[in-house]
């Protein structure tokens, strides 16, 4: 027997006038805090604080103490000139591409499969997408992100989300993949498409930013702002151009918990390993096969053919083919072999900006396969544009200001 | 048998699932689509059990597409599957709600009333007799974060059983007219 | 008096009349439903979503969706 909405409710009502007594509840500084953390007058200072303080713990734990601290000094002082010096057959192609290069002094620049190879994902990647995880499951399970949800929900709004879409957002700043999974919570097809297709081009993950502030720590700051605009403004121009509906903001806004051990220490364990068993094997295999491709001359062929649109379009040296074909299987990757080709501060820039909005990573790229073909492709096609307008865009804004 | 886990969003749903299962615990992607939920299995009498975690919802009507599944999961059940409805004994209606859409389908149903000790913060009184009485299944405090009641739990998963919805009708008097408080 | 739900003041409270177009369902399940007191806890500038509170439990909706609500005020 199926009752209607109201008939239901009347029911409800009886058993609880039967069952439950509500006594005097006189409100404690926990709810008081819940409640003012999402009026805009306090809410969103307390939430410009938040994000800046996960920024700061995020680039001081991963960045300043685990990776220069600690993992720098052991991959470059230690295992880089012991497998240098011991892996046998010095230049033969086995060594080029186990090791790299044998005069290399970091384990960014060698971009062999034992060492960059390594280095990237378990010296610089690791640490930051586990502070990454960390944090976030500290906020979820605190019960602060529906405030967030609600207080972003405006300008979400502009761009045809609404304020739950931060959700996949901020997860999508971790990793993509598990990002495209969380697109579920947006309630239409368009919504999930724009969200998707926003996430795939504009939001580096965690193992990039890692990456980018271990080796552009200067201009990191500008590679994100250039893309956070570009988010928004091609958002703005997918909300007007796909017919849809966009329904509202309909959430629950939970009291704050205090986080359980065991659910923080099991999601985070669970998010890290699955990033671990996602980038490592596309890590390894992508060394070798950009080394590979090295060797067969492959790149530079590459390099040659498409350098009139990477020279006179997006301004960048020719060698950037590398890099962006290392970016299709990991972006980590194809950042930390940017920063071995000698450019200009703003050619790096653009190079940086074109690894992030170019391809999603091939993990990426699978996961959204599994939502659907069609959405793919029409994914796909947003990108490409974008790669073209977008990047050839700030070669003309480098143009223009005189130092492109 | 197979034991599925439902209610609302932070009801502490994961918290219980935590205390029923032991370590063997998998991240599962329902068939079709990105939407995941966490399986686990726990032993009664030398019984396995498979403990589902199903991703909260707030009705059975669903508005995106992590309800959807959470409904779906709901509806393939073959036979021998009970439902567990974590409520949040604070908010003990809005519970309600979610746990009557789900006996009017003819589940098998018992219901956890979690976070107790909140509810009691709140002075707020619930007659757990009362509520047995009328629903005629096992109903549980439980305080999940700290493992209160879920031993309980356990015990009375095989009293689980279908509720005739036109019966507690009758008990509480019927539901026509208005009775606002 | 009756209002739309946008309409109602800060820490103002009322009592839901009615849910227009379809609505109702979907608010059902967040406790919203008719004969129920609501308050309105805040709303975010710039047509952004109203936060309310109902049973104890605060819901967080859109602008249009709160525009359904029509709720009756004292004075």
């Amino acid at each position: 027997m199926e009752l209607t909405v109201d008939k239901r409710w009347n029911l409800i009502e009886r058993i609880s006038k039967e069952t439950v007594t509500f006594g005097r509840y006189r409100h404690t500084l926990k709810d008081a805090i819940g409640e003012l953390t999402v009026k805009p007058l306090m809410g969103i200072p307390v939430a410009i604080a938040v994000l800046y303080g996960f920024w700061s713990v995020f680039c001081s734990f991963a960045g300043t103490l685990c990776t220069d601290g600690f993992l720098v000094k052991l991959f470059d002082a230690r295992w880089l000139p012991w497998i240098q010096a011991n892996f046998p057959g010095k230049g033969s192609w086995l060594y080029y591409i186990l090791v790299g290069d044998p005069l290399a002094d970091n384990c960014f620049e060698a971009f062999g499969v034992l060492t960059s190879g390594l280095f990237v994902p378990f010296g610089v990647v690791l640490p930051a997408v586990f502070i990454f995880y960390l944090m976030l499951t500290l906020l979820e399970d605190i019960g602060y992100m529906p405030r967030l949800a609600v207080l972003i929900d405006t300008v979400l709004h502009k761009i045809g989300l609404h304020g739950y879409a931060i959700v996949p957002t901020i997860l999508s700043l971790g990793c993509n993949v598990p990002a495209v999974t969380a697109t579920r919570i947006l309630e239409t097809k368009k919504q999930r498409f724009i969200m998707m297709t926003l996430l795939a081009i504009f939001i580096p993950c965690g193992a990039q930013l890692g990456i980018m502030q271990e080796v552009i720590p200067d201009t990191m700051g500008l590679v994100l702002l250039y893309l956070l605009i570009g988010y928004f403004i091609f958002g703005f121009v997918l909300n007007k151009a796909i017919p849809g509906r966009c329904p509202e903001i309909l959430i629950d806004v939970p009291s704050y918990q205090m986080p359980t051990r065991r659910n923080v220490e099991r999601k985070v364990w669970m998010r890290t390993s699955g990033f671990l068993k996602t980038a490592v094997p596309f890590v390894l295999l992508g060394c070798l096969v950009v080394n590979v491709l090295y060797l067969a001359g492959v790149i530079s062929w590459l390099g040659d053919v498409f350098s009139p649109i990477f020279i006179s379009w997006f301004g960048v040296p020719k060698a950037t083919v590398g890099p962006l074909i290392a970016a299709f299987l990991r972006k980590d990757l194809a950042v930390a072999q940017l920063s071995a080709i000698e450019m200009t501060k703003y050619q790096m820039i653009t190079s940086v900006v074109l690894v992030s909005i170019y391809f999603p990573c091939v993990a990426t790229f699978v996961m959204m396969l599994k939502e659907g073909w069609r959405e793919l492709l029409g994914s796909l096609g947003v990108l490409v544009a974008v790669v073209f307008l977008y990047g050839g865009l700030l070669h003309l804004i480098w143009t223009l200001m005189g130092v492109g | 048998m197979k034991v599925l886990l439902m209610g609302h969003p932070n009801v502490g749903k994961s918290a219980v699932f935590n205390r029923l299962t032991g370590a063997n615990v998998i991240e599962s992607n329902y068939p079709g689509t990105t939407v995941d939920y966490t399986k686990g299995y726990m032993r009664i009498k030398g019984e396995d059990i498979t403990v589902v975690d199903v991703p909260g919802t707030f009705s059975l009507e669903p508005k995106d597409k992590a309800e959807e599944v959470a409904v779906k999961m709901l509806e393939e059940e073959e036979e021998g599957t009970v439902v567990i409805c974590v409520i949040d004994s604070s908010k003990i209606e809005r519970g309600l709600y979610l746990a009557l859409e789900i006996m009017e389908r003819g589940y098998p149903v018992m219901l956890a009333l979690n976070m107790w000790d909140v509810a009691e913060d709140k002075n707020i009184d619930i007659d757990v007799e009362k509520l047995r009485k009328i629903f005629g299944i096992p109903v549980i405090p439980t305080v999940a974060i700290s493992g209160e009641g879920i031993g309980e739990l356990v015990k009375k998963i095989k009293e689980t059983r279908p509720v005739e919805v036109d019966k507690i009708i009758k008990k509480v008097g019927g539901i026509d007219g208005t009775n606002r408080r | 008096m009756e209002k739309k739900l946008p309409e109602m003041r800060y820490e103002e409270k009322g009592v839901v009349k009615m849910i227009e177009g379809g609505f109702r369902e979907r608010v059902a399940g967040m406790g919203i439903r008719i004969g129920k007191e609501i308050k309105m806890l805040t709303k975010q500038p710039m047509k952004g979503p109203v936060v309310v509170v109902v049973d104890d439990a605060r819901t967080s909706l859109g602008l249009r969706i709160a525009e359904k609500i029509i709720v009756e005020v004292s004075k």
